[in-house]
């Protein structure tokens, strides 16, 4: 795997105290209406922590705070000891966060391996000049970029004989699979996956599961899943957070969250 | 189930207001910055305000027709979230359909008073019901086939369309400006309120924008099709699901653009007494700004923008010459879709996403 | 040639063969006719079109930004000329005037005069930065708004170059001449080479041209498969996902802007020299459509197809309908004269290749799909037919 360009030395390793990520007091209003309130949360490295919650409790734009696509209206968010509550989005994956989206937002004209490719553009460093005049530096780059992202799809389980094939033309998990496959191009150290298993059947899912153990073991890669399945999410996930109506409602590992009354409650409803 | 969030930090909720408050009123600033200037120039130099009260009139006058044509773009902008590109070839054309059954009515300068009001309403009416259906007709021909095509498609064609109809034009009347006979006399000076002068023209203008404009009101707050357009506006799948038929609803929508184009032509042929097939380019962007400024999709806005843009337009051209106030008005534009693309009293969009 | 008109993209050294052969066979053109023929005079507008109707590819066609205000870089190009060789500026130096390798002739007279190569370097790097200064307003717009905040730029450009001759901001320096043109313009004096002389033959100023069109189609190409290329599309098709991705949207539409603008002014200086003279009435928005029409006629986004639109809609412009349809009318007897009609034709034109084949002549794979099957169309219309 070839080093990554331009990434900070880590803050944080495995073993020491610092989560990757802490998001300290984060709200997000919109107009009048609070989406997210009041959320403290972090993650430790080489994790797989799971955000649940009912519809519309908040979760994804939470993620999109993560990301920078929304700037938090309160509080701060820090990542790798670094404050990026303000950061833009390319800058962000640049750090080292990468992201699926919970509607496949794949660049449906391109094929997967295009796809994948772009997913690299924050670890390429071919310019205007370079892209026009095309030294062997930025030949062998384009070569590498390439196999890298071809690499990256057979590691996602991608059959090789659709790997040129156009993202538009390929079934819903193969895409899934593409789209996980773009996030890990950027060699990323902390992995968002909104709602990855949507649509799958319980094979699918185990072997989703699988492999992000596999993530988190083989590339020492942290995860933070947006997840309704909830087999899936007591499965997987060595810590999860409950959301609801925008607010942090439960924490803990799957069995005390389970039985905690009032992640019960957001769910189903006030009994009695 | 848990109790409903309070509200986030009001330092928070503080700022935001602040900041649109900035935005707003930094644009009414702007907007009053040089009819204030001028103002003090004028009562410095001339020591009368009658310049800028002249100024003034000119300005709302013109600015009544703008507002028309920005009611046509706004009522479409709302509806499908696009630009009418051909929307000022439609006013141009309505300005010759109604030069062109000015012989065929026999209206002619001199005849008698109702007489005249008879045939030029005939005209506006006849005027209005081309420009309407030309409206229509654009919208089946550029907008509706390309719905789910990327948004420069339909703006291509309609761009096209809008090419069509100036050589129309060219061909109808010549490629140079022509004038046109002065039926009402429009520079006649009808009344002098503190030595600002008012004339025929401007009369007229009010006299034909204000009726409509209050009937689009009512007739889009009262009817079931202006209930229609208002929901197909806000949630066109919604709207569908009520039983809203959705495409007959944007052809009405272009249908009335259209129509308040047709009869801003013919307010135009009399009150700038020439006609050109440029002058719907020219127009229609003019009226785009206005209806920007005022907030696109917004009825009220759209009236607002356009008598603010004909003060500005009018104010450019007496300070600085005909030939800049295209600049000075595309200025305003370019800076509204910066700083506050919502413009006066649009609505705050979502950030990002 | 079915690949190419089902929109599968040619790989790197077919390009350059069929460019190569493309140049030569166009090279050789020429010498077919007379020096002074209208045939090369066509040919040699038609080249100069291909090189801007290239140049707006890369900021509609690959990144997807409705530019509706190329003219103002046509314009700015022309004007580079037209101020940095000629007599324009005739105060200069108290009329000693200022020149650089400016050849033996324009040596000696008033006026800035630079050599054409330095005059390319001078203009590439105001359209650039003027392409940028257009572009940084329309960042955060929508498609359609873009579409007007160019449109308006170009108009604002347009009434300064009419209006430039009131605009003097020293003694004797005017910014423009107006309509009435700046002229003479510097021939074109290459090292190596006896300067361009228009009176004597055309050939040297269309073999020039054919070089910039080679140049200008290298870079297309090479642009186009490169990570600046997958920016754009990736741009274009989905703003937000190519942001997470790592894309930086400010710097990557910028660099479209600008890159596109450069193509504009170089054949703007271009024409300035060839034609000798530089006409604020060239300058006006129907040419940014006349431009927009050949990307759309040959193929949105597609390099070939964009080429060849040029070269058609160029030959329908400046013989077509003057000299062929125009014939047409007569023969049934009537007076009337066909080029009035040009906006309508090119309007009617626009019109029916969105309606029947928006994909254009020679289709590009991505575009063709997108325009065609809505695939991928990452702006389009909210209301949906049932």
């Amino acid at each position: 795997m070839s080093t990554p360009v331009e990434m900070p030395p880590p803050a944080t390793g495995p073993g020491s105290a610092a989560p990757l990520l802490a998001t300290e007091h984060v709200s997000k209003t919109f107009g009048g209406l609070v989406a997210v309130n009041d959320v403290t949360f972090e993650i430790p490295e080489r994790s797989i922590v799971s955000i649940i919650g009912p519809n519309g409790a908040g979760k994804t734009t939470f993620f999109n705070m993560l990301t920078g696509l929304y700037k938090p209206s309160v509080g701060r968010i820090v990542f790798d000891g670094k404050d990026i509550s303000r950061t833009r989005p390319d800058r962000i994956t640049t750090l080292g966060i990468a992201r699926t989206f919970q509607n496949i937002r794949l660049f449906a004209t391109m094929s997967a391996v295009e796809n994948v490719m772009v997913g690299q553009h924050a670890r390429m460093k071919a310019g205007l000049i370079g892209s026009i005049l095309r030294p062997p530096k930025v030949r062998r780059e384009e070569r590498d970029v390439e196999e890298k992202a071809r690499e990256m799809l057979s590691y996602v389980g991608l059959a090789k004989s659709v790997h040129d094939e156009l993202a538009v033309n390929l079934s819903y998990g193969d895409q899934r699979r593409v789209e996980i496959a773009r996030a890990l191009a950027s060699d990323p150290r902390l992995l968002l996956l909104d709602e990855p298993t949507a649509g799958m059947n319980p094979q699918e899912s185990d072997r989703l599961t699988a492999f992000m153990r596999r993530l988190r073991d083989e590339r020492n890669l942290t995860i933070l899943l947006i997840e309704h399945d909830m087999k899936v999410v007591m499965g997987v996930s060595e810590r999860i957070t409950v959301l609801d109506h925008g607010e942090k409602i439960a924490e803990g590992d799957p069995i005390e969250v389970r039985a905690n009354p009032l992640v019960v409650e957001a769910y189903l409803g006030k009994q009695g | 189930m848990s109790t409903t969030t309070a509200i986030a930090d009001p330092r928070q909720r503080l700022s935001d207001t602040l900041r649109e408050a900035a935005s707003k009123y930094g644009l009414i600033a702007v907007l009053l910055a040089l009819p204030v200037y001028l103002a003090i120039s004028d009562l410095a130099q001339k020591g009368t305000l009658t310049d800028l009260g002249n100024n003034l009139v000119l300005g709302l006058s013109n600015g009544a027709i703008i507002a028309l044509i920005a009611l046509g773009y706004t009522l479409v902008y709302g509806i499908i979230e696009l630009i009418n590109f051909a929307h000022g070839e439609v006013f141009m054309i309505g300005s010759f359909v109604a030069f062109g059954l000015w012989g065929t009515f026999g209206i002619h300068e001199g005849m008698g008073v109702p007489g005249m009001i008879v045939g030029l309403l005939a005209a506006m009416l006849a005027a209005m019901l081309v420009c309407g259906g030309l409206n229509v007709m654009i919208e089946r021909v550029a907008y509706k086939p390309l719905r789910n095509a990327p948004k420069l498609a339909p703006l291509i064609t309609a761009i096209g369309m809008s090419f069509i109809l100036q050589n129309v034009g060219i061909l109808w009347l010549g490629s140079s400006q022509a004038s046109v006979p002065d039926l009402i006399n429009q520079s006649h000076d009808l009344l002098t309120v503190g030595g600002v002068v008012i004339n025929n023209g401007d009369v007229l203008a009010a006299a034909v924008t204000i009726p409509l404009v209050l009937l689009l009101t009512t007739f889009i707050n009262r009817s079931r099709l202006g209930k229609a357009m208002r929901a197909t506006a806000q949630d066109p799948d919604a709207a569908r699901l009520m039983g809203i038929n959705v495409n007959t609803t944007i052809s009405m929508t272009f249908l009335l653009g259209g129509m308040l184009a047709g009869a801003a032509g013919l307010i135009n042929l009399l009150y700038q007494t020439s006609i050109w097939y440029l002058q719907g380019f020219q127009a229609g962007l003019i009226a785009f700004t206005a209806a920007v400024m005022g907030g696109i999709g917004n009825l009220k806005g759209a009236v607002l923008g356009g008598f603010i843009i004909g003060v500005i337009q009018q104010l450019a051209e007496f300070r600085l010459g005909a030939e800049w106030t295209a600049v000075v008005v595309f200025t305003y534009l370019i800076m509204i879709m910066v700083f506050r693309p919502q413009g006066l009293i649009g609505e705050e969009t979502r950030e990002a996403g | 040639m079915s690949a190419l008109l089902a929109g599968t993209p040619l790989k790197g050294r077919e390009n350059f063969a069929i460019a190569v052969v493309a140049l030569a066979a166009a090279a050789l053109l020429p010498l077919f006719f007379d020096p002074l023929s209208n045939i090369t005079n066509n040919c040699i507008l038609a080249a100069a079109y291909v090189v801007m109707a290239l140049g707006l590819n890369i900021v509609v066609g690959f990144a997807g930004l409705l530019d509706l205000g190329y003219v103002a870089f046509y314009a700015l190009g022309a004007y580079t000329i037209g101020w940095f060789a000629s007599d324009h500026f005739s105060s200069v130096d108290g009329g000693e005037g200022f020149h650089v390798a400016a050849g033996e002739f324009a040596s000696n007279l008033p006026g800035i005069h630079l050599n054409f190569l330095l005059i390319i370097v001078v203009a590439v790097v105001i359209v650039g930065i003027a392409g940028m200064l257009i572009g940084l307003p329309t960042l955060r717009l929508r498609g359609d708004y873009i579409a007007i905040v160019t449109l308006a730029f170009g108009e604002i450009i347009y009434r300064f170059a009419i209006n430039g001759d009131e605009i003097n901001f020293a003694e004797g320096y005017k910014l423009t001449n107006g309509r009435q043109a700046i002229s003479p313009i510097d021939s074109i004096d290459l090292p190596f080479f006896a300067p361009f002389d228009s009176a004597f033959s055309l050939r040297p100023f269309y073999w020039f041209c054919l070089v910039l069109v080679g140049v200008v189609l290298l870079v297309n190409f090479r642009l186009r498969d490169s990570r600046l290329g997958r920016a754009w599309i990736a741009i274009r098709e989905d703003e937000v996902a190519a942001a997470s991705m790592g894309v930086p949207l400010v710097k990557t539409k910028l660099l479209a802007y600008a890159t596109g603008a450069a193509f504009g002014g170089i054949s703007g200086a271009f024409l300035g020299s060839y034609l000798t003279s530089v006409n604020a009435n060239n300058f006006t928005f129907g040419f940014s459509i006349f431009i927009l029409a050949m990307i759309i006629l040959g193929g949105l986004g597609s390099i070939w197809g964009v080429a060849i639109g040029a070269i058609l809609l160029s030959f329908i412009n400046t013989y077509f309908i003057p000299d062929v349809f125009n014939t047409v009318p007569s023969k049934f007897g009537l007076d009337f004269d066909l080029t009035i009609l040009n906006f309508g034709i090119f309007g009617f034109l626009i019109l029916l290749v969105m309606v029947l084949r928006p994909q254009g002549i020679l289709p590009e794979r991505r575009r063709a799909l997108e325009l065609t099957e809505g695939v991928g169309a990452g702006d389009a219309i909210e209301v949906r037919t049932p």
